[in-house]
């Protein structure tokens, strides 16, 4: 059997890239668009000691400081005050020691936002002793 | 003048293709399709915790969401306080007490409900808890 063969010598086929590109860049913008960027998150830890070990703890560490945190703002040490005031006296008693226990009490209405504050400025000045108790 | 005006110039579109194609697989590799996460829970800032990377946040750590009004979750599936407290007793049945637990609540929640949070953690020989804070905002519509 005789067949001819077709052939087009000299000539290379060529590619369409046109509607491969129009769909790569269609992708590309689409995942451009649905990106979110994350905020970048801290966390903050204390100890939760049981409640029946309140007691025991006070009568243990002599150098305690207490922070009450209510829902109108913070007590220190029996004077209510405000984040910066609160602050300020932290920083100052890290200055004596860093590692004296800080008990943070929390009224039950108290928003969760104040005692991050809290523990925010306890690590802030280098506090490393921090208890959450609950009132 | 001796230039050949049939002759096109062509451009080379290979280089340009593969960066495209290098763009494409890095968003489809980076991005996460669901959220896995409450993302109605507003965070309070604190700047000066330890930043949470995938290097200081192993696989074992346990996020309990506790959201405005108090409903308790974790990766977004509400638990009552019973299937909190099984969780958290296979948990340190599993890894011991020491593994982290990470509390992601709302800064607007009372402290009644994260209290009861915390007091199921205490039971099951958890006393070390972190609180999840933002070091620095970068999500739009975020302040």
């Amino acid at each position: 059997m005789a067949y001819t063969r077709k052939q087009n010598k000299g000539e290379s086929p060529k590619l369409d890239m046109t509607p491969m590109i129009d769909v790569v860049f269609q992708l590309l913008i689409f995942f451009v668009v649905t990106l979110k960027q994350e905020d970048i998150l801290s966390k903050l830890t204390a100890a939760r000691p049981a409640p029946n070990t309140d007691e025991r703890v006070k009568d243990q560490q002599q150098d305690l400081i207490n922070v009450i945190v209510a829902p109108q703002g913070f007590v220190f040490n029996g004077r209510p005050m405000r984040l910066q005031e609160l602050d300020k006296s932290i920083e100052r008693l890290s200055g004596y020691s860093k590692t004296a226990m800080v008990i943070i009490k929390c009224t039950s209405d108290s928003p969760h936002g104040f005692l991050v504050q809290a523990l925010d400025v306890c690590n802030k000045h280098g506090m490393t002793n921090l208890s959450i108790f609950s009132m | 003048m001796g230039k050949s005006h049939t002759e096109q110039c062509e451009i080379d579109m290979t280089p340009m293709i593969d960066v495209v194609f290098q763009l494409i697989i890095f968003f489809v590799v980076t991005m996460k399709m669901s959220q896995d996460s409450n993302m109605d829970i507003v965070l309070e800032d604190g700047q000066h915790g330890i930043t949470l990377t995938s290097e200081n946040m192993p696989p074992v750590t346990l996020e309990i969401e506790v959201d405005r009004r108090g409903r308790v979750s974790i990766h977004n599936a509400t638990l009552s306080d019973s299937n909190l407290r099984d969780i958290m007793r296979a948990r340190v049945n599993k890894y011991g007490n020491e593994f982290p637990v990470m509390i992601r609540a709302d800064r607007r929640t009372q402290h009644e409900k994260v209290r009861k949070v915390m007091d199921i953690c205490t039971a099951s020989g958890v006393w070390k808890l972190s609180f999840v804070a933002i070091q620095e905002h970068k999500a739009r519509g975020s302040k």
